[in-house]
């Protein structure tokens, strides 16, 4: 089971980021952490690294699909590169505690607000 | 600007690995009043230059598992086509109550993670 666990794990997340566009890297830190030999932190930073080819096919998909949104895209993708910085000095210095914690109260909040829309 | 803002906060979260992206989905449909597949482009595309610049440092720090990334991103990429694909064809009202749904079961999930190694 502990050899499939990679490929199950970005599976499962690439299904999620297809269909959401959001999400997949939050299903990946626990299928990751149960499934692999990864180490908490490692969890984090692999989530982020698998999510971006994937993110890059999903967004293909949905251009081709006649998707329009790039102009709209430009403050939160200035914004956005700023803010990976940040994480990137961060995720060092943080305990993998309160990482989990901070994602579960996100996600809370955002599936809440969204199902009482 | 307050996109700015949000595209920023929300950086630090996804380089994190904490969901930063989802919280910006949040914001971009239920506060910036964005059409819930507009908004999931766009949430992907700010993804991208927050991705690279988090995992630079990533990498330098010695946290990224290539042996646990490689497959699960050959992988991840047909699924994420096959899925991609099936969004743009689906009603966009029962894609938003899905991700609700889909937030609430991981964010529960989350919440109630206890240390592994507890003290």
């Amino acid at each position: 089971m502990r050899k499939w666990g990679a490929w199950i794990a970005g599976a499962l997340a690439g299904a999620v980021n297809g269909l959401f566009g959001a999400g997949g890297g939050m299903l990946l830190v626990p299928l990751l952490t149960r499934l692999t030999d990864a180490e908490e932190k490692e969890a984090f930073a692999c989530s982020v690294c698998i999510i971006l080819p994937l993110s890059l096919v999903s967004l293909l998909v949905y251009y081709l699909q006649g998707g329009e949104f790039l102009s709209q895209s430009v403050p939160y993708l200035i914004g956005g590169a700023i803010g990976g910085i940040g994480a990137g000095v961060l995720l060092k210095k943080i305990k993998a505690k309160w990482l989990h914690r901070a994602l579960g109260v996100f996600i809370l909040w955002g599936g809440v607000r969204l199902l009482m829309t | 600007m307050t996109a700015a803002i949000a595209g920023l906060v929300c950086g630090v979260l996804s380089g994190l690995g904490i969901g930063g992206g989802t919280l910006l989905m949040v914001w971009m449909t239920a506060v910036a009043g964005l059409a819930q597949r507009q908004a999931q482009g766009i949430n992907l595309l700010y993804f991208l230059p927050t991705a690279l610049f988090a995992l630079m440092f990533h990498a330098k720090n010695r946290l990224l598992r290539w042996r646990i990334i490689l497959p699960a991103v050959l992988v991840g990429c047909l699924t994420a086509a096959l899925a991609a694909w099936l969004a743009t064809s689906i009603d966009t009202g029962l894609l938003r109550k899905l991700f609700g749904g889909f937030l609430l079961l991981v964010g529960a999930r989350e919440l109630f993670y206890r240390d592994k190694k507890a003290k």
